[in-house]
């Protein structure tokens, strides 16, 4: 039977879930109510199930209620799809923590909480690790990951998220438990655990995944380079693609990055290069030795200045150092930054890092780059101080105009970060209201009574072609509190 | 054939395969896609879709009243070598497009023995190539589609760049869908760059292979096992010793075993051994270590049921590929009905509600 809004909710939940797993006072309201983006939500209350039949009685009790659903894992996401913008039950997976590790089948079943890194760590003894890293896999959590097909600098070699998912226990409508996919190949049917990967929390939720987990390979090379332009970096990565190579990683950062990490770090970067790339190289040490010479010629035959080559694994650390530290080395520039997330054929990437410089000059803001060269997926970051009168509306405008520069260069919307609300209303940038309103009818099909995480992902009146479907979710504010 | 012939007239050709009873068709257009399939859907009409026709017989039967084909569809849009992405018309040959690929020394990863299977054809029944030991299945390659939908609506999903989030993969969901969402008409697949040595190590044992850490493939027959390599000469060369097997340079993909019938037997990759063990000494098989996948070929069924109880009970499937007309004998081409029929039920509706499409051919009915 359905409920006045909000009338006896907690109750329900507290009853399904104990006391201790439902949180409503303000405080604990407010620390769920964003993920990492800066948009925020006001969730009725906070849930932590424990299991797939908790879920699915919380999915019962927001469907005879009528309130949505949000899942959050570590609320690392940069799109805010784990904001509860529509008010609603926020779901947090944290304490979905079992892994069960299958060494012989090279994979895992992994409880949605549990942290990316993490997984990797135990399945080290075994010889084995999750692919997908996600600068943030330190806290990350692998249901996260699902829910944004999370990418990361090795996903260059091996796919994003999606490639290394075998299978998924996922609480769909109804409270309906289903497996989908499994440890044996091609399981007969539609591929729905694809669909579900990526799909940020509005499809069901996710409460354990079946993951891959792929051999850590023998032996390693990291080559850092300095080119005395970005095209010279650039045209290095086209050519060892073209060579018939594909590093483990290979990354960029402009001279505007790498100047900000050295001031932070002092580690010895060439703060007078145009750009440094990063490339790492895994496999059989007869591989990797000659990967890396191939790698390092080329670099000089593009004008690289040095070429310096980590066999090591403390000197292998100390050249990703200057990488990840990018971010944190902001913060000694601006106190605020926003980090964009886009794509352009790789062979667009030196025209776009010119004209998102132009961009950020006629803004007047700092921007700087460092991103996944070999994919093409750009992270422009613009670092300010949000206390500057007027600055939000022009970092705003300005991101908006890398994106639709992005996609004129023939890009995409995100290439690891995810839809959520940011780009929502830029969906149509990439899309005609056909494609649109397919994907709604996913949606429709999945989630009949629009619980799972509502108006994410697609714009309003995505489904444009059925005149006859699922009213829009009228709530007034503050009414389940 | 009697309902429907008209408005398609225009379209009416001649397609190899298709029953007499049937109207063949070869749409140039993904418009013309949409007017065959709108015909369909307003005189609820079943129409099959035909690539190269290799997989014809795959899936649970279905008697079409219009047969499609896709060999008009069959230009190569754009191919930018440096981006490692290739858009192509349904209707293509495997084999040609590997063929044009490899002159850059790219590949799309798709079967290594095709025949006359079309990039549209593997793509919408799910087939991989071997080497999805090592660089994972179709349905990782393909980054866009342009589908039409069962009532006509053209759709395209995905985007053309190697890496991308935006919005929900239907391009994946069409993959093994057997047409269930629409007809795909064209796709950009993600490439790979192919390196300049590789081998093909004959091995004693399945142990002598895991002395290379992640090779290409690792195949095994009635004829023994065998290790594909490839990388720079170094590496391949050096590889090679450490197998200590004889070995020959280039990749010598086996043939898919024939016989009358032709199977798919999927378990979890550490049963291999085990599922090669439990195959009559009479079935003939190609058996993909690290993957789980091995394609059998056999003159009867007889073995089958037992095969299927077991493979099932593992958590996989013994899937019929081709088989003799009526020669099933009840045994279902796809065995136990999937999880979420219902959801999948749904989610067809939404793209095929008069359910036109190779109706039925899916397992649990769909």
């Amino acid at each position: 039977m359905k409920y006045p809004l909000g009338v006896g909710l907690i109750e329900d939940l507290r009853r399904a879930l104990g006391d201790e797993n439902v949180l409503e006072k303000p405080v604990e309201l407010y620390l769920y109510s964003k993920d990492a983006s800066l948009i925020r939500g006001t969730p009725t209350c906070v849930v932590f199930p424990t299991d797939a039949a908790e879920v699915a009685e919380v999915v019962r009790i927001a469907e005879s209620h009528d309130v949505p659903i949000v899942a959050r894992g570590a609320g690392t996401g940069l799109a805010a799809g784990a904001s509860p913008t529509e008010g609603g039950i926020v779901l947090t997976t944290t304490a979905m923590q079992s892994v069960e590790l299958d060494p012989e089948n090279h994979c895992a079943w992994v409880g949605a909480g549990v942290i990316n890194l993490d997984l990797s760590k135990q399945a080290a003894p075994y010889g084995l690790q999750f692919a997908p890293d996600p600068s943030s896999q330190s806290a990350c959590t692998i249901g996260g990951n699902v829910a944004n097909n999370s990418g990361g600098p090795h996903c260059l070699a091996e796919g994003s998220t999606t490639s290394h998912v075998l299978g998924l226990e996922v609480v769909i409508t109804g409270g309906e438990v289903v497996v989908l996919g499994g440890k044996a190949p091609d399981p007969p049917g539609l591929d729905l655990k694809g669909l579900v990967v990526g799909s940020e929390g509005t499809l069901g939720i996710v409460t354990r995944a079946l993951v891959r987990l792929i051999p850590i390979e023998p032996d390693v090379r990291t080559l850092l380079m300095d080119f005395p332009t970005v095209e010279g970096a650039a045209a290095t990565v086209s050519e060892v693609i073209a060579a018939g190579l594909v590093p483990a990683a290979l990354e960029l950062m402009d001279q505007r990055m790498t100047v900000a990490v050295e001031n932070w770090l002092g580690a010895g970067l060439p703060t007078d290069a145009a750009a440094i790339l990063l490339a790492e190289v895994v496999g059989e040490t007869e591989g990797v030795r000659s990967d890396a010479e191939i790698i390092g010629d080329i670099a000089r035959k593009h004008g690289a200045g040095t070429v310096e080559v980590a066999e090591t694994e403390a000197h292998r650390a100390l050249l990703w150092k200057g990488r990840k530290s990018a971010f944190g080395a902001i913060a000694q520039l601006a106190p605020d930054y926003y980090l964009h997330d886009a794509v352009v054929p790789r062979t667009k990437l030196v025209e776009t890092m010119k004209a998102i410089y132009e961009i950020a000059d006629r803004y007047e803001l700092t921007l700087l780059n460092v991103f996944h060269a070999g994919d093409g997926n750009l992270h422009p970051l613009i670092a300010f101080d949000a206390g500057d009168p007027g600055i939000n509306e022009k970092v705003h405008r300005a991101g908006d105009e890398i994106v639709a520069l992005c996609l004129r260069n023939g890009g995409a919307l995100s290439g690891e970060h995810g839809i959520g609300i940011e780009k929502r209303d830029m969906m149509r940038t990439s899309f005609t209201e056909l494609d649109l309103d397919a994907q709604a009818r996913l949606k429709e099909a999945f989630d009949p009574q629009g619980v799972f995480n509502p108006n994410k992902i697609l714009p309003e009146g995505s489904r444009c072609f059925d005149f006859g479907g699922v009213p829009r979710r009228e709530v007034p504010e503050g009414v389940w509190v | 054939m009697t309902a429907g012939a008209t408005g398609l007239e225009s379209l009416r050709t001649e397609v190899p395969g298709a029953p007499d009873t049937a109207l063949g068709v070869a749409p140039r257009s993904p418009d013309e896609v949409a007017q065959v399939l709108r015909h369909a859907t307003e005189h609820g009409l079943v129409v099959q879709v035909r690539g190269g026709g290799t997989h014809s017989g795959y899936g649970s039967p279905i008697t079409p009243d219009i047969v499609l084909s896709t060999r008009h569809l069959a230009g190569v849009e754009s191919w930018e070598p440096d981006d490692l992405t290739l858009v192509v018309g349904a209707g293509a040959g495997i084999a040609e497009v590997e063929m044009m690929l490899g002159g850059k020394s790219q590949t799309a990863v798709m079967p290594e023995r095709p025949g006359d299977a079309t990039v549209g054809g593997v793509i919408s029944v799910g087939l991989s190539g071997w080497r999805r030991a090592r660089l994972y299945s179709t349905r990782e390659r393909v980054l866009e589609v342009t589908l039409v939908t069962g009532d006509g609506r053209i759709v395209r999903a995905g985007g053309r760049v190697v890496k991308n989030v935006t919005g929900y993969d239907l391009h994946r969901l069409v993959v093994g869908a057997f047409g269930a969402f629409g007809v795909v008409v064209s796709v950009c697949l993600k490439l790979w760059p192919v390196p300049p040595a590789a081998a093909t190590v004959a091995v004693d044992s399945v142990e002598t292979a895991r002395l290379v850490s992640r090779p290409l493939a690792v195949l095994g027959d009635r004829s023994g096992i065998r290790v594909y390599l490839w990388g720079s000469d170094e590496e391949v060369e050096a590889l090679a010793e450490r197998l200590g097997g004889r070995h020959s340079g280039g990749h010598e993909w086996p043939d898919d075993p024939s016989g009358a019938f032709k199977w798919s037997l999927r378990v979890p990759p550490a049963l291999v051994p085990e599922a090669i063990g439990r195959l009559p000494e009479d079935w003939a098989f190609v058996a993909s270590y690290g993957v789980g996948e091995l394609r059998a070929a056999s003159e009867g069924s007889g073995a089958a049921a037992e095969i299927r109880d077991w493979a099932e009970a593992a958590g996989g499937a013994l899937v019929v590929v081709e088989a003799p007309p009526g020669a099933l004998d009840g045994l279902d081409p796809w065995g136990a009905a999937p999880p979420a029929v219902d959801l999948q039920r749904r989610l067809i509706a939404q793209f095929d509600p008069a359910r036109v499409i190779n109706p039925g051919r899916l397992p649990g009915g769909l």
